[in-house]
């Protein structure tokens, strides 16, 4: 990542992971259950949605892959924007495993001739409306029994017809607990990430 | 005549195999391995079982035709010479929701069958990747990714997008440059006539010698007060300056107005190429244009007013572009929301023309829409009374 601090620790390297860059790091600093849990296990296989220029989806490579990717992991990791996927392209080709797909994080159709199979961890990062039916599509879609699905929301994609944050929130929310899904943890990011929450959810037993 | 095209073109479609009378696939010979010259595709005849085939399971690897109990009736490997190409041939192949040949020579085998291109991914007796095959697929997918990042300049909306915020920048840069060009000029060569000679200030100053050449060039009689040499240097650049951006603005707007004739003709005629370019961009590309409802289109490039309308402040009658036009501007006040609803009504069919394949509008239609911009003028002659 660009002007990212790193310390050399003997033959290990360290990236420093800003909370206020990154969600996912965020989301380490503010839940209230144990951090790891919110990660993906190393060698699993992973799903981004909205991997933008690749930031977390490198810290996210790091766990799940490492470097020649020695510990077998996927990352697949989706994005829409061309200039974008420019910089992810460019980041892909020195991380093995790390899989760069140009397309709609909206269709499933798009992702599912990359993945190896059902992802045991999935992040959605998207600035669009309806944020929570796309991540209960596909979640329900590609999620695996067990796995860990973590949706940052952003209350400003969302339409304004839907009220203020705090009802925007409570309405994705609603239509998680609905859905197949059970929301697990609510995870406010205020301080770090504003106008963001990110839903920690599972595969439900209905 | 406008032609709707009904596919979606930013979602995977793929059309459903009709529904047919199921039957009951019967392979002639049972746990055979046969070679098909014509496709070079292995296939392998898995033992016949009693089922109907219900599913097609195919991933990059290999398609499969399953019973309902999940039993293998038929598969077929892609046994092709693998390169990192020809796979990401296969990859977008699927990605845009084409069946690979595999599939559809299964799909022949059993028309019955549904392929379910989410399936292989939750089959729980879909072959592990073999040792290389996640090598294989990584080059695949890098050469997709640049394939799609290098195809984004070949959208019309991401050039247009480029040309049109160029020209914007420039355009306003240029204006401050060329009234400080004026000015500056002005306060030596005090004689000149700054608003009737001010598009020949900047070309004389780049032109001149000395403040006494550009004086002459202009006219009039050379100032009391010369600038100091460097100081002259400084004004004469700034002025080449000013000529320069003036030429480049007018090749950028050259450059807009071909493409936008020929991509949103209909539009262009109606509207003039460079509003019709600047409304395309603002709705973030010719089909989101095309898909608005007038009443958005109406109201482009008016942000601040909807913001503040939503806040309960009176609508806005028009956005930037729609006011440039003439029609709107040059008619009065009270009547220009009637004309800036009509022709953005009128708008909205052109852009949906152009990008739907229609035939583009020609003068007669454009002659048309003026006319009933002026019957709408005429009808109300007078502002409406205050009450």
């Amino acid at each position: 990542m660009r002007g990212e601090r790193r310390k050399r620790d003997g033959r290990i390297e360290w990236r420093r992971w800003d909370p206020t860059k990154s969600k996912v790091a965020a989301a380490l600093q503010r839940t209230k259950g144990g951090p790891s849990e919110l990660l993906p296990q190393t060698g699993s296989t992973c799903l981004y949605l909205g991997a933008s220029s690749g930031g977390t989806v490198s810290h996210i490579h790091d766990i799940v892959c490492g470097a020649g990717n020695h510990h077998g992991g996927q990352v697949v990791a989706v994005e829409i924007s061309p200039r974008m996927m420019r910089d992810l392209a460019a980041l892909a080709e020195g991380r093995n495993g790390l899989v760069p797909v140009l397309g709609d994080a909206r269709c499933p159709e798009m992702v599912a001739p990359f993945i190896r199979g059902r992802a045991d961890w999935i992040h959605q990062d998207l600035s669009i409306a309806d944020q929570a039916e796309t991540f209960v599509r596909m979640a329900v879609a590609f999620l695996a029994p067990g796995g860990v699905g973590l949706l940052s929301l952003k209350a400003a994609s969302e339409r304004a017809s839907d009220g203020d944050d705090d009802s925007r929130f409570a309405k994705a929310e609603r239509i998680l607990g609905e859905s197949e899904l059970e929301v697990v943890e609510r995870i406010d990011l205020a301080g770090l990430e504003e106008q963001h929450v990110v839903f920690r959810c599972a595969l439900g037993a209905l | 005549m406008i032609e709707t095209r009904t596919q979606d073109k930013t979602c995977f479609h793929e059309p459903l195999p009709l529904k047919r009378e199921p039957c009951i696939a019967v392979p002639t010979d049972s746990s055979t391995i046969r070679l098909f010259q014509r496709d070079s595709f292995r296939t392998v005849q898995a033992e016949m079982r009693s089922g109907w085939a219900v599913k097609i399971h195919y991933d990059w690897r290999l398609s499969r035709v399953l019973d309902e109990d999940g039993n293998v009736l038929d598969v077929i490997l892609w046994d092709a010479r693998r390169t990192p190409s020809t796979l990401a041939e296969r990859l977008s192949m699927i990605q845009a929701g084409r069946l690979l040949p595999e599939t559809r020579t299964l799909l022949e085998r059993f028309p019955e069958a549904t392929p379910d291109p989410l399936g292989a991914m939750s089959d729980p007796n879909w072959p592990e990747p073999e040792e290389g095959e996640a090598n294989l697929l990584q080059e695949a997918t890098t050469i997709l990714a640049k394939r799609g990042v290098a195809d984004a300049a070949g959208n019309i909306d991401r050039r247009l997008d480029m040309l049109v915020s160029a020209t914007a920048e420039l355009r306003s840069a240029w204006t401050t440059n060329e009234a400080r060009c004026v000015e500056w000029a002005g306060l030596f060569i005090t004689e000149a006539d700054l608003d009737n000679q001010r598009t020949k200030i900047p070309l004389a100053i780049a032109d001149a010698p000395n403040i006494d050449g550009a004086a002459t060039a202009l006219g009039v009689a050379p100032p009391a007060h010369a600038p100091t040499e460097i100081e002259w240097a400084a004004l004469k650049s700034h002025a080449s300056g000013v000529v320069t951006s003036s030429q480049r603005l007018q090749e950028h707007e050259d450059a807009i107005r071909e493409i936008a004739s020929d991509y949103i003709p209909s539009l262009s005629a109606l509207m003039g190429p460079l509003g019709a370019a600047k409304l395309v961009v603002l709705a973030g590309g010719r089909e989101r244009l095309a898909r608005m409802p007038s009443g958005s289109l109406q109201v482009l490039g008016a942000h601040a007013a909807m913001a503040a309308h939503r806040r309960g402040a009176p609508p806005p009658k028009h956005g930037a572009i729609l006011f440039s036009m003439p029609q709107v501007s040059h008619s009065p006040r009270w009547v220009r929301g009637k004309i800036a609803r009509f022709l953005a009504g009128k708008a909205s069919i052109a852009v949906r023309v152009d990008h739907f394949d229609g035939v583009p509008w020609d003068q007669e239609q454009i002659d048309g829409i003026n006319g009933e911009v002026e019957a709408i003028k005429a009808k109300f002659p007078k502002p409406p009374k205050r009450g």
